[in-house]
């Protein structure tokens, strides 16, 4: 019998619902399912059910019903289940950053994690004045395009064998669906990317992702950064690029960019007056100079190898060992990077940034640049230089006024408080100190650990200003960059 | 050149999700990416996944020359790189053992790894250097053509759950206390191991992959196990240490593995589980069982027979069974044992759920035409029953479908096909 109607025309079945009543519920399920598995029936799946509740209730048959009731909720999606209770079909209002306010689905809000907890946690959402806001990377145009792809992923919450079978069959559906979704210009994919993942929507994202990446994969870096819009602000290392670019080494790339940077550094030491106001991302560089330039004043001419490199540091530490009076705690140990650099950077006054320490300071004013003393903070024993590039082809007379200023860093910071205090240098170099170099764990500690350091170096540092506003009468502050 | 149409798109993106992107990149292009812009300089070097392929260096013809450049470069993007690393892997077959290798996974160790994966070129084997021991978050270890030698103090990987090893040289008692001090190990997997004699206690192992010389499996504990795939193949010293033996295997081997969906057994794995069949009485029940697929079955054998017999009459849930015969074809003279079938005691069962059958490397035997009218005979919802021969000999085959033409079927909508192309 089951199988006779299940071959019938379904149309027809569905126009004669209310004597439907008659036949038994194992029926009507092989029904529904066969018209859920033809997926294109199923808005009509969904009347059919909801007609056929319709008619068990006015017959009161409860027994019936709570059967059908029971059985849609199982085999069926939950739009269904929400068109079967027609009354109680509810909306969530969202209000995007614009100020619009928008009606949608319950089950389709609360796919993304974000608005369910919303919902859940607060309440908001059930009318139009307590809509919620969300998030200001989600536009009313990227909106639309969430809510589309929430409403095709919905995945109903039961498992049972049906459910299981019509998985199957969605998942052939999803992945048409969402290669056609992702279909769309580059500008809208990072807006798209980036809403999701304000939203939580994480199946999204990770969609989104593989289509940036597959975007990415296989361009030349100018394509990259065209299809982009990103600034090509890189442009002096590149210009040496083509130069000593051997192979397609992305680690000879780096390296010749260090080596760039160190040569600029360099020159520009001899040329500190006439420095002139820089941007963030030039000073920056310069500290990777520094980071370099600590490794490889002592250097060898030849050697990126590995185990030079070690030779090199092992060199570095003994003399480090020298230079530190203190032994710090290991656990203390972080590795001081541009990133954090900058966060220091940025707590600093941003005048002070600028200004340019006169030379008339220090007690010997031979030397063109000193290096910047650390008056408060605890160093510990090892220099662990990060970086195994060193540039080796320094003219000899560079390295010897290289060998020395690190000696005389280190008399410095072996040296009391006074002399300690005289500021020598200028500019980059002055950075310098804060190359407090300790070994790197992981990064939220290593934020934690470098805060307390900063901040002394911070207080060092207005100590310095103080001073050197009281010593300096006719200081030629100028403003230089750095 | 610093003309710029439009705002920049990607830079901005939080760093989740920019790492998301770059780790779907080969290494080579999300190192590349340092080159775009000043915000990008450093975006690749916290990214926690790391895989390095074939592709990860330019090639060249001189493999010297390439594995110096695969040891650089890895070498320099761990130097460079800022944060924990999840996920190592090199499945490299240029790279060879050298001692920059030790250094790695010491760096490793130190970094939260997670995933590790060491597949390294032919050569002398690579000895594993004790800090691979103190990777406590471990979750996931692939080896392969390497040395592994646990420390006497080392308690285990608290956290692994898959554990492949392929050409490792181990010794057995290493492995089985390796194996035993993973708590949490839900795959195990071990290839081209000699010699083992083998006894499991996994509390947790879903899934079991093993392949090689295996003297003696024993399944401890397994209590859990889903799919088993064995493939054991057999020298004639340990058949002849088999034929010794008393126990009886089938009992030894699937006595402790109620749960199992999927049972996957190749070379002469069947044998292994003939030995001292006929001496036991079988009475466990496979309810999950739902794909038993065996290889390389002599149906001259009737203690192979038997065995699968067992198997599929204590699995009243099968649905798909795939035998593949032993390529041999049928000598003229042959008196078969037909009273083996006549017997009985297999009779009465009925395979209830049984769909799909594939039969493959059909030789025309006695005893598999007879197996086959057992199944058309007892498969009242049997679909499709599809057999490929050995050889295509014609005369033979004629002979084999004559006999099949004959076979009763309990199941109306069965198919018999015989695909002979």
């Amino acid at each position: 019998m089951e199988e006779v109607v299940a071959r019938l025309n379904i149309t027809w079945f569905i126009a004669i619902a209310p004597p439907a009543l008659s036949f038994s519920t194992g029926l009507v399920e092989t029904v529904l399912m066969r018209m859920l598995l033809d997926l294109s029936l199923e808005s009509r799946a969904i009347s059919f059910c909801e007609e056929y509740l319709k008619c068990l209730y006015l017959s009161c048959k409860p027994k019936a019903l709570k059967n059908t009731y029971n059985l849609c909720l199982f085999s069926m999606s939950e739009v269904a289940m929400a068109v079967v209770k027609p009354e109680m079909k509810s909306y969530i209002w969202l209000q995007t950053v614009d100020g619009s306010i928008q009606q949608v689905e319950e089950e389709v809000a609360m796919f993304c994690p974000m608005i369910c907890q919303e919902v859940l946690q607060t309440g908001m959402g059930s009318s139009k004045t307590y809509a919620i806001s969300l998030p200001h990377r989600v536009n009313p145009a990227i909106l639309g395009l969430i809510l589309d792809y929430c409403r095709f992923h919905q995945v109903p919450g039961h498992s049972n064998k049906i459910n299981e079978y019509l998985s199957v069959l969605r998942l052939k559906e999803r992945k048409t669906f969402d290669e056609k979704f992702i279909r769309m210009d580059t500008k809208k994919l990072c807006e798209l990317t980036s809403a999701a993942d304000s939203l939580q929507l994480k199946p999204l994202v990770d969609l989104t992702s593989r289509a940036l990446a597959r975007i990415i994969e296989g361009k030349t870096p100018e394509e990259i950064r065209e299809t982009f819009h990103l600034p090509d602000d890189l442009t002096e290392e590149e210009k040496l690029e083509p130069l000593r670019n051997i192979t397609d080494d992305p680690r000879i790339r780096l390296l010749n960019r260090l080596y760039a940077r160190k040569r600029k550094e360099l020159k520009e030491r001899k040329k500190l007056k006439d420095v002139e106001i820089e941007e963030e991302p030039k000073d920056e560089r310069s500290l990777e100079d520094l980071l370099s330039f600590i490794n490889g004043a002592d250097g060898d001419m030849k050697g990126t190898r590995a185990n030079k490199n070690k030779k090199k540091n092992r060199r570095r530490k003994d003399q480090a060992k020298d230079l530190s009076s203190k032994n710090a705690n290991e656990n203390n140990k972080v590795r001081l990077l541009p990133q954090h650099i900058r966060l220091g950077l940025n707590l600093l006054p941003s005048a002070f940034h600028n200004v340019n320490f006169d030379n008339s300071l220090e007690a010997s004013a031979s030397k063109p640049s000193r290096m910047q003393t650390f008056p408060t903070v605890n160093f510990s024993p090892k220099f662990e230089f990060i970086d195994g590039d060193v540039d080796d082809d320094l003219d000899p007379a560079m390295k010897e006024e290289l060998d020395r200023e690190v000696e005389d860093f280190a008399r410095r910071l072996n040296s009391d408080w006074p002399e300690r205090m005289q500021i020598l240098s200028l500019s980059q170099d002055r950075r310098l100190g804060l190359l407090v170099v300790l070994r790197y764990d992981s990064g939220l500690r290593a934020k934690q650990a470098v805060m307390p350091i900063i901040e002394r170096v911070i207080y060092g540092y207005r100590l310095l200003i103080r001073d050197s506003e009281a010593v300096a009468d006719n200081s030629t502050s100028k403003v230089s960059g750095s | 050149m610093g003309d710029v149409v439009g705002p920049d798109l990607i830079s901005d993106l939080p760093q989740s999700i920019i790492e998301s992107i770059l780790v779907q990149l080969p290494i080579r292009e999300a190192v590349r990416t340092s080159i775009l812009s000043s915000k990008w300089r450093y975006k690749w070097a916290s990214i926690t996944q790391l895989e390095f392929d074939d592709k990860c260096v330019p090639f060249s013809n001189d493999r010297e020359v390439v594995e110096r450049s695969v040891v650089k470069f890895i070498t320099t993007v761990l130097f460079l790189h800022q944060g924990p690393i999840h996920k190592f892997q090199i499945t490299n077959w240029k790279l060879q053992n050298c001692p920059e290798i030790d250094q790695w996974i010491l760096f490793l160790s130190r970094n939260n790894i997670k995933e590790l994966v060491l597949e390294l070129g032919e050569g002398e084997f690579f000895r594993i250097p004790s800090s691979l021991f103190n990777c406590r978050k471990l979750n996931r270890l692939e080896l392969s053509r390497c040395e592994l030698d646990p420390p006497h103090s080392f308690k285990g990987f608290l956290c692994l759950r898959s554990l492949n090893l392929h050409q490792v040289l181990i010794s057995p008692d290493a492995v089985e206390s390796l194996i035993s001090r993973c708590p949490l190990l839900e795959s195990l997997s071990l290839s081209y191991f000699d010699h083992l004699a083998l006894t499991i206690c996994a509390p947790n192992l879903k899934y079991l992959y093993l392949e090689g010389e295996f003297k003696d499996i024993c399944l401890e504990d397994t209590p859990l196990l889903i799919e088993i795939s064995i493939a054991m193949y057999m020298t004639d010293d340990i058949a002849e240490h088999f034929e010794q033996s008393s126990n009886c295997n089938f009992v030894k081997f699937f006595g402790g593995v109620p749960n199992l969906e999927k049972l996957v057994g190749l070379i002469y794995f069947t044998k292994y589980l003939s030995i001292g069949i006929d001496s036991v009485h079988i009475s466990i029940t496979y309810h999950n069982l739902e794909t038993i697929e065996l290889y390389q079955v002599n149906f001259e054998d009737t203690k192979e027979i038997l065995v699968i017999l067992h198997m599929i009459t204590s699995s009243p849930n099968l649905k798909e069974l795939q035998i593949s015969g032993s390529s041999n074809i049928p000598v003229a003279v042959d008196a078969p044992d037909l009273d083996f079938w006549e017997k009985g005691c297999f009779s009465d069962s009925a395979l209830n759920k049984l769909k799909i059958v594939k039969l493959s490397e059909m030789g025309g035997w006695r005893h598999e035409i007879e197996f086959i009218k057992y199944l058309l005979g007892r498969s009242p919802v049997l679909e499709t029953l599809s057999i490929i021969p050995c050889v295509f000999d014609m005369e033979n085959n004629l002979k084999m479908l004559i006999e099949l033409v004959k076979c009763r079927r309990a199941s109306s909508r069965a198919e018999v096909i015989f695909i002979n192309e």
